[in-house]
C-alpha cells in the first residue's frame, strides 16, 4: 500500500542524483574509472603485467613503449599499475559490505536487549583499545598472508566501528514515537525492528561505509606494503610501493608511480562518500 | 573533578584486562611453534615435552594467563626469542624513541591546525579558504608510506638537504640539531593526515562560533582581527579542539609505524614490524601490549583535558 504512494524509482534517483555536491561527481567520476580500468584491464595494459625484460630493468618513465618505466624485475610499471586497481578495489570493498552485513543485526540486537549490548560494547571497547592499523598488523600477523586472509583482518578490523554506528543509530530510534506507536499495537519486535528501524541503520551504515573506504584501502595497500598482505607476483599497488622502496635513489618511479594510483583512487572515494554525506545529511555544516 | 578522574580511570580497568587477554591470546594464535623456536636443532619429542613443563606450557590456558599476567604486572613481559634480551628493556627505549616522534607529529598537528582552522574560516568561501580546503582534502587522502617516500625523494634524494634514514648520524651524532635534522621528514609524514583532519573540523567549528551573538557584540564593540579570533573565538571551540586532537592519538600511531619503517626510526613500530617478519612472539606481545597501554591512556589524558575545560571554562 505505501510502495504505490511513492514516486517511481527512476524518479527518485534523480531527486538523489541533483542533490549531490559536484565534488561527488568529480569523485564517482575518478572511482569510475579506476573500476573500468580494474574490469578492462587485460585489454588496455599494453604488456602482460608479470612479463619481464630483464634487460630493461629499472629504466625510466618515458622509456620507449613504457611511459611509465620498468620495475626491479624487468615488469612495465604502467601495465601492473592498471592491473593493480583489482586489488586494491576488491580490499576497499568487500571487507566494508561484510563487516557492515555483521554489525547491522549485531548493533540492531546490542540496541534492544540491554545485557546483550552491554555484553558487545564491551567487547567493542577493548578492540577500540587498540588502534586500527595496530589491530590490523597484528591480526594479519596472526592469520597469515594473501586476499582471503587480508580480507578478514580488515573485516575484524571494521567491526568495532561499523557497529558502533549501527548501534548508535538503532538506540536513537528506540524511543521514537513511530517505534512506540508500532509497540502499542502490538506489533512484534522483529518485525518493529526490520520495518522501522533497519532502513533508518541502513542508511547510517551505508553512509558511513562510503566515507572509510578510502581508508580500507590505504591500511589493506600498507599491510601489503609491510609484506603482510597480498604476495607477489600479484601486482597490487601497496606490494609495488613496498618492493619500489628498496630502489628509491635510483628509480623512484617505481614506488611512487603505483603509490600515486592508492592517492589518487581514495582521493576519488573520499570525494564521494563527503558528498553522499553532504547529501543525506543537508543540515550539516559544510 | 576528582571523582571524575577516578571514575574514568575505573573504567579503563576491565579495558585494560581486555587488552591483555587479546595479546596474550595473540602469541597462542601466532604462526611458529615456540619451543621448536628455543631448541632448534636439539628439538625431539623428549626435549620439547621437557622445555613445555618448564615453560607452562602443559597448565591449563587460564592458569598460563594468570602467571603471565602477574609477571606482566611486576613488568616481566619475557626474554625475546631473537635478540635473546628481556623485552622489557627493549620495549621501553623504542616506546620512548617513538614517543619523540608522535610528540613531533602531534605538535605540527596541533600548531599547523591552531594556524591553518581559524585563518580558513576567517576568510570563508575566499581563495585562502579554497586553497586550505583542497590542500587539506588532499593531504586526507595520501597514505603515509607514500608521501614518506615523496618526501625522501625530493628532500633526501634529488635535493640532499635531510637525512632519511635513523635518529642520530652514524658518523658524528649530536644532540638536539642533529636529531632535530633527522625528526623532521618523519614527523611531517606521521602528521599529515592528523594535521589535514584537524584543520578541517577546526575550521568548521570556527565558523559556527564566528557566527555565534557573543562575537557579533565583541566585533561590534570593535574588536577586530587577532584579538577577535584568538580572544573569543578559540574559547568557544577549544573542547572540540582538544577533542579532535585526542581522537587522532590513534591515527599518529598508524601513519607512525609506517614512517619508522620508512625512515628506519628506531621506535616501537619499526620494532613490532621486525618481530613479526621474524616471528619473535614475546616481542610482538611487547610491542602490541605497549602500543595499546600508550593509546588507552593517551586517550584517558585527552578526556580529563576536555573535562577540565568544560569545568572551567569561565
Amino acid at each position: 500500500m505505501t510502495e504505490a504512494l511513492r514516486p517511481p524509482l527512476a524518479a527518485r534517483f534523480g531527486h538523489f542524483a541533483r542533490a549531490l555536491p559536484p565534488q561527488a561527481w568529480v569523485g564517482g567520476a575518478l572511482v569510475g574509472s579506476f573500476v573500468l580500468m580494474a574490469i578492462f584491464a587485460d585489454h588496455i595494459a599494453p604488456f602482460d603485467p608479470n612479463a619481464s625484460n630483464i634487460k630493461l630493468r629499472l629504466k625510466p618513465p618515458g622509456t620507449e613503449g613504457h611511459w611509465l618505466g620498468i620495475d626491479t624485475q624487468g615488469r612495465d610499471v604502467l601495465s601492473r599499475t592498471i592491473h593493480g586497481a583489482r586489488a586494491s578495489l576488491i580490499t576497499g570493498t568487500m571487507p566494508v559490505a561484510i563487516s557492515a552485513a555483521i554489525a547491522v543485526p549485531l548493533g540492531l540486537a546490542a540496541a534492544w536487549f540491554d545485557r546483550a549490548g552491554a555484553l558487545v560494547m564491551r567487547m567493542m571497547d577493548v578492540l577500540f583499545a587498540f588502534p586500527m592499523v595496530l589491530l590490523a598488523i597484528l591480526l594479519a600477523a596472526i592469520l597469515g598472508p594473501g586476499l582471503p586472509n587480508l580480507i578478514i583482518a580488515m573485516v575484524l578490523v571494521l567491526l568495532p566501528f561499523n557497529t558502533r554506528v549501527a548501534y548508535t543509530e538503532a538506540l536513537s530510534h528506540r524511543e521514537a514515537p513511530w517505534v512506540e506507536a508500532a509497540r502499542a499495537l502490538g506489533t512484534p519486535v522483529p518485525r518493529i525492528l526490520l520495518r522501522e528501524v533497519l532502513p533508518h541503520v541502513l542508511a547510517a551504515t551505508i553512509v558511513y561505509s562510503m566515507t572509510i573506504i578510502g581508508t580500507i584501502i590505504i591500511t589493506a595497500a600498507g599491510l601489503s606494503f609491510l609484506g603482510l598482505g597480498i604476495q607477489p607476483p600479484t601486482p597490487d599497488w601497496g606490494l609495488m610501493t613496498g618492493e619500489g622502496r628498496t630502489v628509491l635513489n635510483r628509480a623512484p618511479h617505481v614506488a611512487t608511480v603505483p603509490g600515486a594510483a592508492i592517492f589518487l583512487l581514495v582521493t576519488g572515494f573520499n570525494l564521494l562518500g563527503d558528498g553522499l554525506r553532504d547529501a543525506l545529511n543537508p543540515g550539516r555544516q559544510r | 573533578m576528582t571523582k571524575y578522574i577516578l571514575m574514568r580511570s575505573f573504567q579503563v580497568l576491565p579495558v585494560l584486562l581486555g587488552v591483555t587477554f587479546l595479546v596474550f591470546l595473540s602469541l597462542y594464535l601466532l604462526p611458529g611453534d615456540v619451543t621448536l623456536n628455543l631448541l632448534g636443532l636439539a628439538a625431539n619429542e623428549d626435549s620439547i615435552a621437557r622445555l613445555r613443563a618448564e615453560l607452562g606450557l602443559d597448565r591449563p590456558f587460564s592458569v598460563q594467563f594468570g602467571i603471565w599476567l602477574g609477571r606482566a604486572l611486576q613488568g616481566d613481559l619475557g626474554v625475546s626469542h631473537v635478540m635473546r634480551t628481556p623485552v622489557t628493556a627493549v620495549v621501553l627505549e623504542k616506546t620512548g624513541n617513538s614517543l619523540i616522534l608522535m610528540g613531533a607529529g602531534l605538535a605540527i598537528t596541533v600548531v599547523g591546525a591552531a594556524l591553518l582552522g581559524p585563518l580558513s574560516a576567517v576568510r570563508k568561501d575566499r581563495a585562502t579558504d579554497h586553497t586550505v580546503k583542497t590542500l587539506t582534502f588532499l593531504l586526507a587522502s595520501m597514505p603515509a608510506y607514500w608521501l614518506g617516500l615523496v618526501l625522501i625523494v625530493a628532500f633526501s634524494i634529488t635535493l640532499p638537504w635531510l637525512p632519511a634514514s635513523g635518529m642520530y648520524d652514524f658518523i658524528t651524532p649530536g644532540g638536539l640539531p642533529d636529531l632535530t635534522a633527522h625528526l623532521f621528514l618523519p614527523a611531517l609524514t606521521t602528521a599529515a593526515t592528523s594535521l589535514a583532519i584537524v584543520t578541517r573540523v577546526t575550521r568548521a567549528a570556527m565558523v559556527e562560533a564566528l557566527a555565534r551573538s557573543h562575537v557579533t557584540a565583541a566585533r561590534s564593540r570593535g574588536v577586530r582581527g587577532f584579538r577577535l579570533l584568538y580572544g573569543h573565538g578559540v574559547r568557544a571551540i577549544l573542547p572540540t579542539f582538544v577533542n579532535i586532537c585526542g581522537l587522532q592519538i590513534g591515527y599518529l600511531f598508524g601513519s607512525s609505524i609506517f614512517t619508522e619503517v620508512i625512515f628506519s626510526w628506531p621506535g616501537i613500530g619499526q620494532q613490532l614490524y621486525t618481530s613479526i617478519i621474524a616471528r619473535d612472539g614475546p616481542m610482538v606481545q611487547g610491542c602490541v601490549l605497549a602500543v595499546a597501554l600508550v593509546f588507552v591512556l593517551g586517550n584517558l589524558l585527552a578526556d580529563i583535558l576536555i573535562r577540565w575545560l568544560d569545568v572551567h571554562r569561565d
